[in-house]
């Protein structure tokens, strides 16, 4: 979007028409380390994938962690059982479907079975879901995997409104919800240990400015829809990382001496071990050699069976081409 | 009498044999066509036959195979089942060898019997059993004994020996019954005659107390190893009995064996250190970093060989600043230091700003960080500790140097500034390795963590196999290459040979297979072709493929409808 040749503020994306705060600019403090005399702005948001990388077979792959080894890990949503998970959707949508780059959709159950998937592979603690698009509460029925706090911006046959302009820009910068939920977090939520809980956020919302009723899904989760409401929403919103003090001096100490031991120790161990390579009685270097050619067997067969098939293939697609020769000419020859 | 001229007073009588007359009767007579000829309707038949002949013999299977999706046997129950943990017994023998050079064989003999018996009877965890051999070795001599000699790489004779019992005759009674070697497997027991003189009177039915003892000791070596095996089982949900469960996990060991889990990193089979050095200001500029890891640090790394391997790499960054997000170092004027609050330790690591955690290949990440404060900020501590060092959970760890030089000579950080950097460096990496803290010995501790991480490898490939085995039952439409079926059997077969090699006493091959297991089965679930996008709602079904076959079908059927119908009347009027 920041890039795209109609945005009049090219590189720059903004959340409301005052244009106050850039999302793309980082720009910090310089100083000398010891303290922050600049002008603090809110953005320098990381932007992972961008442009025509967006797509619904990338979402899902992203979702589920289904990529090649190669791919690189600052791309990959790396979680696991202990990770709360924010995903909030906005955008063109309709009944269980969300639009992807005018070209495509997400059907609410594609959706449904990625949550599942992760659930399977135990890739989250909970997961906070908010779609901001028309009808974004068909959404949520086909979702079934536990401890998912859903909410959609509005329910089934009712759309959902942006809330205003930029005149310069051309169109809007901000959806009713999604400026109210921002609204919310810059109001309320002032420092990175709110207490402020999702069921505040939620009952924050006023139908006649947002135009929508929203609908919330609570009976996932664990606990329903007590427990969730008790939810912080900096659980979901915030990243704060833990932090574990040093040990005590002592440990230190012992560390010294046990790592100038270590070190004495593996010399020994080290030598210890070139003497016994001569020695007939160490049964370790033999161990190692008797396994060695049942590991390349195996491999061997593996190997070999995937050769067969690949011939039988390459003949069957000779033969195609052959018949098809056969079939070309003849038909050149009737023709003359 | 007829006459052959027709009659001019325009009297249309039909004539005596039935054929009309003139034009305008020839008009309302109805002539049917000439009935067909047998051949011909078997031509047609044989046509709309032929048609129906290729359409299902040809296309139907084309169609059918084209359409579906390619799905993999998987076995199925033989997954579920290791996901329920039914298929291995978990049993972790430990073999114990006994060194008793200055005693009589009878007496080391029965000590060794004794030994295991009575760590067997008592059953406190009965996946540890304890297997007691004697060594074979010469008598040795005391005087040539060094600290920490190099005997016991030897002395047990097998790689599988997880202690050694030595007894020593004790030289005083002032000494310690017993004492671990603080590197190695070894656990010294000091005697004096009159522990041993119980079995001069050897029945096998007499109780003999120093034995005892010494039970008491090996039961309290291992014993954060069991509560950490028993944490592993519950937490997975796994059906392996535990008695005394209360004893073993008392809520103190709970609590830091919960903790240990939050702090340290999953295991893999490489991982990748990173040591990096920030600075406000343009000095230090360097740092000698690598030789004070190859002397300090390459020990501990090594000792590590048989769980993991390492790959170190280093970096400096100059003028990095703070985040904004903090307050920063205040100044404390009555002691004179900068501090730093600890709120402020999460946001310390500037991340957008310092180059930190690419992806180096795979297998995670260690981050250390050195951040040595400028000139005007030194010495910098936390305010409510007063220390220069803090460990970040499952990321790496950071610290603060506050150089005590004048601005001369503070471009290059030596050797000797960096060993005690390094030593901390070593502690923070052993706590975030996981690497338990009881028994007094590290080469224990390595064993007892190799120990761990098989079965907790073991643990997690099974379930992810049965993740696998429900996944392709839910999601119907997905497809599952071969290469996850190939991926699947050799999960299996790895699993089998960690749980057996577990049982047979060679932890390090049972870790391999267990991670090899591990590595299969996770490259099974995330296969990158298994992407769930195959979803059509039946509408869509019926759209695609009414316009296509819609117009094709309906001139087959109707002729076929038109055929069994003339074929009917034909045998109804013929029967």
């Amino acid at each position: 979007m920041a890039c795209n040749p109609r945005n009049t503020f090219p590189g720059a994306v903004f959340n409301s028409r005052e244009r106050s705060v850039d999302l793309y600019d980082g720009v910090f403090g310089a100083g000398d380390g010891l303290g922050l005399e600049d002008v603090q702005r809110n953005g320098g948001i990381e932007v992972d994938y961008r442009g025509n990388e967006v797509t619904v077979e990338t979402f899902i792959r992203l979702l589920t962690d289904r990529f090649p080894s190669s791919y690189p890990r600052s791309k990959r949503l790396v979680t696991d059982e202990r990770s709360n998970i924010l995903i909030y959707m906005t955008g063109h949508g309709g009944n269980e479907f969300l639009k992807f780059q005018d070209s495509e959709e997400i059907g609410a159950v594609d959706l449904a079975d990625a949550f599942e998937q992760m659930h399977e592979k135990r890739r989250y603690n909970s997961i906070l879901f908010l779609v901001d698009t028309c009808q974004a509460g068909t959404l949520l029925p086909s979702l079934r995997s536990p401890n998912i706090i859903a909410a959609g911006s509005s329910k089934k046959d009712q759309s959902s409104y942006s809330h205003h302009a930029d005149q310069d820009i051309g169109i809007a910068v901000i959806d009713r919800w999604t400026y109210y939920n921002l609204e919310f977090l810059e109001r309320e939520v002032t420092s990175t240990s709110s207490n402020k809980t999702i069921g505040q956020l939620f009952d924050s919302y006023d139908p006649l400015l947002v135009h929508s009723d929203t609908e919330v899904r609570y009976d996932l989760f664990e606990g329903g829809a007590q427990k969730a409401r008790e939810r912080r929403v900096l659980d979901f919103f915030g990243n704060v990382q833990a932090v574990e003090m040093g040990g005590d001096t002592e440990e230190e100490q012992q560390w010294r001496e046990d790592l100038v031991g270590l070190k004495r120790l593996i010399e020994r161990n080290m030598q210890a071990r070139e003497d016994a390579a001569l020695h007939p009685l160490l049964s370790e270097a033999t161990i190692t050699a008797a396994e060695a050619p049942l590991g390349l067997l195996k491999k061997f067969q593996v190997v070999s069976a995937k050769a067969t098939s690949g011939w039988s293939k390459g003949v069957g697609g000779a033969m195609a081409l052959v018949s098809l020769g056969v079939g070309w000419s003849m038909a050149s020859y009737f023709e003359y | 009498m007829a006459s052959d001229a027709p009659q001019a007073t325009g009297d249309f009588l039909p004539s005596e044999d039935g054929e009309p007359v003139n034009a305008v009767e020839a008009a309302k007579v109805v002539q049917s066509p000439p009935p067909e000829q047998p051949k011909s309707i078997w031509t047609r038949r044989s046509i709309i036959f032929s048609f129906w002949a290729i359409v299902v013999c040809f296309g139907l299977p084309l169609w059918i195979r084209t359409t579906t999706v390619y799905r993999a046997d998987l076995p199925l129950r033989l997954m579920q089942q290791w996901a329920d943990g039914l298929t291995c017994q978990f049993e972790v023998p430990l073999h114990v060898v006994v060194e008793a050079p200055g005693v009589s064989p009878t007496v080391a003999e029965r000590l060794a019997q004794t030994l295991e018996e009575y760590y067997n009877e008592q059953n406190f965890f009965p996946i540890h059993r304890l297997r007691v051999t004697l060594s074979d070795l010469p008598q040795y001599d005391d005087s040539l004994q060094s600290p920490g000699s190099d005997r016991t790489s030897l002395a047990g004779a097998s790689s599988n020996t997880v202690l050694t019992v030595r007894l020593k005759p004790s030289e005083s009674e002032s000494t310690a019954l017993s004492r671990l070697d603080p590197y190695e497997a070894v656990l010294d027991v000091y005697y004096s005659p009159q522990h041993l003189e119980t079995t001069r009177t050897a029945e096998s039915h007499t109780r003999w107390p120093f034995s005892d003892t010494i039970v008491g000791e090996i039961q309290k070596v291992f014993a954060e190893e069991q509560a950490t095996l028993a944490h592993l089982f519950i937490n997975s949900g796994s059906p392996v009995k535990i008695d005394h469960l209360d004893e073993i996990l008392y809520p103190q060991r709970k609590e830091k064996l919960a903790r240990r889990a939050t702090r340290s990193f999953k295991y893999a089979p490489v991982y990748h250190l990173t040591f990096s050095l920030f600075t406000p200001a343009a000095t230090p500029s360097a740092w000698e970093i690598k030789a004070a890891l190859d002397e300090y640090l390459e020990p501990l790394l090594r000792s590590f060989t048989t769980i993991s391997n390492f790959t170190i790499d280093t970096q400096i960054q100059l003028f990095a600043s703070f985040s904004p997000s903090i307050h920063g170092p205040l100044y404390n004027a009555e002691s004179r230091l900068w501090t730093l609050q600890k709120t402020d330790l999460s946001g310390f690591i500037n991340a957008a700003e310092w180059p930190l955690s690419p992806s180096i290949g795979e297998g995670p990440t260690i981050n250390f960080i050195l951040y040595v404060p400028g000139e005007r900020g030194t010495p910098l501590v936390i305010a409510e500790t007063g220390g220069t060092s803090w460990l970040i959970p499952q990321w790496g760890g950071v610290q603060i140097l506050n150089l005590e030089r004048d601005s001369g000579d503070r471009s290059m950080l030596t050797e000797a500034d960096l060993k005690q950097v390094v030593f901390t460096f070593a502690d923070q990496l052993t706590s975030l390795l996981g690497l338990p803290t009881s028994p007094a010995s590290h080469a224990l501790r390595i064993s007892s963590l190799t120990r761990s991480h098989t079965i907790s490898l073991i643990l997690s490939a099974s379930s992810t196999l049965g993740s696998l085995a429900r996944l392709t039952q839910k999601l119907p439409q997905i497809s599952i290459p071969d290469t996850v079926a190939e991926s699947v059997d050799m999960t299996i077969h790895h699993l089998e040979s960690a749980c057996n090699g577990l049982k047979a006493g060679e932890f390090n091959r049972a870790l391999e297979h267990a991670r090899t297991a591990e590595a299969e089965a996770e490259k099974a679930f995330f296969e990158p072709s298994m992407v769930g996008q195959v979803y059509f709602p039946d509408e869509h079904k019926v759209a695609v493929y009414l316009p296509l076959l819609g117009p094709v079908a309906v001139p087959l059927i109707m002729a076929v409808i038109k055929e069994v119908r003339a074929w009917r009347a034909a045998r109804r009027k013929g029967g």
